[in-house]
């Protein structure tokens, strides 16, 4: 870490150099929609010749959106977009990279198949021999020297997809200098990285910024933020929450600004007496994906699991369910081990999934509403093979009536529902199968704000008919609100288990991003922020 | 829409007020229906000898095959696969016809052999493609060489003649003045599509085509409902290969040969989407029927042999166009 800190400080000092050129590019109160919803709202960001300017903010703050606004993948609805003090126009990726802000997305955009110098050439003029063949050459040359010029050395010539991710990044790093980038947006950049290739990354980004490009930093993890940055910027819910010197800031009050307001509930559960154990986790293991995974569901309990995108939970939920295979480890429901082969074996055993995907993942389209409901069951609801109508219309009309779908008949096509209604077809499926363990995936993702507090209800309302809950959310609120337990994943690990009481939005958020807020004493990864804040 | 979104309330039975009609317009097969109308009524005043019910019968006499393995490879291509091994399936299960027909007679024995010649290959078509985990138009394109060249292991390349007259029975027979090959095409055509519509693997067929990942985490057995559907195809080859082998009166090695295009073309044509998950039982019958249509009357009319190819093109590419725009303009279903 001593190199880290070393480029904080020699950063300090071209900081200063930094303020006085004009911004590289400048985003003046950008609003972006996407139908009736708001993904970005008035909101400010601009970036300086050498410096690193971050950007943190919760699941859907809006950080992603801001990111494609910079990239020219959308086009803002109100505000502009300024380069070099210059209103632009970007109308594709293309125009963005010609103004010189090159992006390092989250998910690499490589061709694995091809050479590290094929893909540092893709989309630019290739050295070529007097007879015009491609000189293979000279690329790999060229490709050797730009990996140079960022201190790094590896194999050009073999194919992308043995270079481990580090490398990877790197080279989209080098490829994006090629352009003579002004600015390198990273989004995400260490989520896959050890921390010794991070280091490294840390040591490129020092490089960049002291020739004057600019970086955009969009991390979770906020003790890496502190030690990359010059600025920080934080989002809420699509709007600018506030822009300062990270030497202003420490991470405490970053989170208390990404929080911000006071719980609004739209549902509060009151007190339930759990019962017996209903599902059982021990040791469940898919290497990459979560490790070591312990999970005690009691009858009427709601647990929830929190954590960021990609902490492993939706893999987990997947894997109880018998969709993935898992490596190691078990699932018992009432005390029964559960064959984890497949989801019929899963639901055989009484476990029910609602997947976070409604449209890809939870329905069949073109189906009617009823028979997506029956989707599960249809073997129970027919007799030699063929189903009997009635009972299916019955059945698809009972839970109708009881989960309140509303805006078509149950004979009419599942399309034709608004997505809450679509996310209560979706419950429907799952319930049919009368399951007494439910893993909800992001329940509530995408409906509106009534759907939302209907769907509430119901959890209560399963959970206090005995159902064992697992509900799992990227909304910090619903979590707290509706789970009488709390465990929170960090990169395929439960880092934290809270009771109602303990559960609060610092210490969730806290235990999901590995930075220690406040007194809580203990959550891992707090030591490296701490000291970098106590060297400013 | 499609035809499990129409399952229970709309119908070919539906009164015929603006609404039904709305939606009988908007099931897959509605286009074709039209087009086959319009094409109907074009001929018959083109030409006189078109509108004759013995001309309308050698129609579906000679879509006969055409129609019942296409009735089959529709559920494959519901269920969001393909089959195009079809045209040697057909031609390996006349050669089991022929040889048990010129061993032992009889009717029964020929059409067991045919079948069950057919399932074993449909079967291994289906094992490949779910426990292999092989595209199926690589599955099936390998098994149309690879039963091409049993064929010729088998027969050694001569033809196999002198069929006993009471195997072709099931090709050149009539009953009540109906040629049997139009018998078995409707009777089949009525079970599939009651199949189709209202058993469970019917159901399952359009869930797993219309959305396989849902399917998966719906636990429906994706992998048998696709076996299944491909094992259907060899059972639907074998019976069509009596058929065949009853009008020929003898098989010959390249029997079967470009057939496969020529089902998947009836199955597009009518209205079942090559993606798989739209469609109903009902299209690929009214495709064959549309193309039997076609080439009998472009003959009658009078129109050059040469050109058959071309309006058969475009005619597919009408169908798939028809498609895309009227699923883009109803919109929902995205």
């Amino acid at each position: 870490m001593s190199a880290i800190e070393a480029s904080a400080q020699s950063r300090v000092e071209h900081r200063a150099a930094a303020a006085v050129h004009p911004p590289i590019f400048r985003l003046a109160g950008v609003t972006k929609r996407f139908g009736g919803v708001t993904a970005v709202e008035a909101v400010d960001f601009d970036l300086r010749r050498g410096e690193v300017h971050a950007q943190v903010g919760e699941n859907g703050a809006g950080k992603s959106t801001l990111v494609k606004l910079v990239g020219g993948l959308y086009v803002p609805d109100e505000g502009r977009v300024e380069v070099g003090g210059e209103v632009v126009q970007f109308s594709s990726p293309r125009d963005s990279e010609a103004a010189g802000i090159a992006m390092i997305p989250q998910e690499l955009d490589l061709f694995l198949e091809l050479s590290a110098a094929e893909n540092l050439f893709v989309g630019r003029r290739r050295p070529r021999r007097p007879w015009g063949a491609l000189d293979w050459r000279q690329m790999e040359a060229r490709a050797r020297e730009q990996l140079g010029a960022l201190g790094v050395e590896f194999d050009v010539e073999a194919p992308v997809e043995r270079l481990s991710m580090a490398n990877r990044q790197i080279m989209l790093i080098a490829k994006a200098l090629m352009g003579d980038a002004a600015a390198v947006v990273m989004d995400e950049p260490t989520s896959s990285l050890t921390e010794r290739e991070a280091a490294r990354l840390f040591r490129i980004i020092d490089e960049l910024t002291a020739r004057g490009v600019g970086v955009v930093y969009i991390s979770h993890r906020l003790g890496e933020v502190f030690m990359v940055a010059d600025r920080i910027t934080v989002l809420r819910d699509g709007q600018h929450v506030r822009t300062a010197p990270a030497s202003e800031l420490d991470s405490e009050e970053v989170v208390r600004l990404m929080v911000g307001r006071s719980l609004d509930e739209l549902f509060s559960r009151g007190g339930h007496e759990a019962g017996d154990v209903a599902l059982e986790v021990r040791g469940l293991t898919r290497t990459g994906e979560f490790e070591d995974i312990d999970l005690t569901v009691r009858h009427g309990e709601v647990v929830g699991i929190a954590g960021l995108i990609g902490a492993g939970r939706t893999e987990l939920a997947q894997t109880i369910f018998g969709v993935r295979a898992a490596e190691r480890g078990e699932v018992l429901v009432d005390g029964e081990p559960v064959e984890l082969d497949s989801p019929a074996a899963a639901m055989e055993a009484g476990i029910g999934y609602v997947p976070e995907e409604r449209q890809s993942q939870g329905l069949v389209l073109p189906f009617t509403i009823a028979a997506n409901i029956s989707l599960s069951i249809l073997g129970r609801l027919s007799r030699l093979g063929f189903v009997a109508s009635q009972r299916e219309r019955e059945t698809a009309d009972g839970f109708a009536e009881q989960l309140a779908i509303r805006g078509a008949r149950v004979s009419e096509p599942v399309s034709r529902l608004s997505g809450g209604n679509q996310q209560k077809v979706v419950l429907a499926k799952s319930l049919a199968g009368g399951p007494q363990v439910l893993l909800l995936d992001e329940p509530t993702r995408g409906v509106d704000v009534g759907a939302k507090s209907e769907i509430y209800r119901l959890i209560d309302r399963l959970a206090s008919e005995g159902r064992a809950i697992v509900l799992i959310s990227s909304e910090l609120e619903e979590v707290l609100s509706m789970a009488d337990r709390v465990l929170v994943m960090r990169e395929g690990r439960v880092s934290a288990e809270l009771s109602r009481e303990e559960a609060t939005q610092e210490r969730v958020i806290a235990a999901a991003t590995g930075v220690a807020v406040g007194e809580d004493e203990g959550a891992e990864g707090a030591a490296p922020a701490a000291s970098v804040d106590t060297e400013r | 829409m499609s035809g499990v979104g129409a399952l229970r309330s709309v119908g070919l039975r539906t009164a015929p007020t603006t609404r039904g009609l709305r939606r009988w317009l908007l099931r897959p097969e509605a286009p074709a229906a039209v087009f086959l109308v319009v094409l109907l009524a074009a001929f018959s005043l083109a030409a006189d000898r078109f509108l004759t019910p013995d001309n309308l019968e050698s129609i579906l006499v000679q879509v006969a095959v055409l129609g019942i393995i296409a009735l089959a490879v529709n559920q494959v291509i519901l269920a969001g696969e393909i089959d195009i091994s079809v045209g040697s399936m057909l031609g390996l299960c006349a050669v089991a016809v022929g040889t048990v027909a010129t061993a032992t007679g009889g009717l029964l024995a020929p059409l067991a052999a045919g079948v069950a010649t057919g399932v074993l290959a449909g079967a291994v078509n289906g094992l490949l493609v779910t426990l292999g985990r092989i595209p199926s138009i690589i599955v099936t394109l390998g098994m149309l060489y690879a039963l091409r060249g049993v064929i010729l292991l088998v027969t050694g390349g001569t033809w196999i003649t002198q069929i006993p007259d009471e195997t072709r029975v099931l090709g050149l027979a009539k009953l009540a003045g109906v040629s049997l090959p139009v018998f078995v095409m409707f009777a089949l055509f009525l079970i599939v599509n009651a199949v189709s519509r209202n058993s469970t693997w019917g159901r399952d067929v359009f869930a797993v085509g219309g959305n396989r990942r849902a399917a998966r985490l719906a636990g429906l057995a994706i992998d048998r409902t696709r076996l299944l559907a491909f094992a259907l195809v060899g059972a639907f080859v074998g019976i069509a290969a009596t058929i065949y082998v009853g009008r020929a009166g003898s098989v010959q090695t390249n029997a079967g040969e470009g057939l496969e295009l020529q089902v998947i073309a009836a199955v597009v044509i009518g209205g079942t989407s090559i993606a798989g998950g739209r469609g109903s039982a009902l299209a690929p019958v009214i495709g064959a029927v549309l193309i039997g249509v076609i080439l009998n009357g472009m003959i009658l009319v009078g129109v050059p042999g040469v050109w058959q190819s071309a309006v058969l093109g475009a005619l597919i590419l009408l169908a798939v166009t028809t498609d895309a725009l009227r699923r883009r303009l109803v919109g929902g279903a995205a």
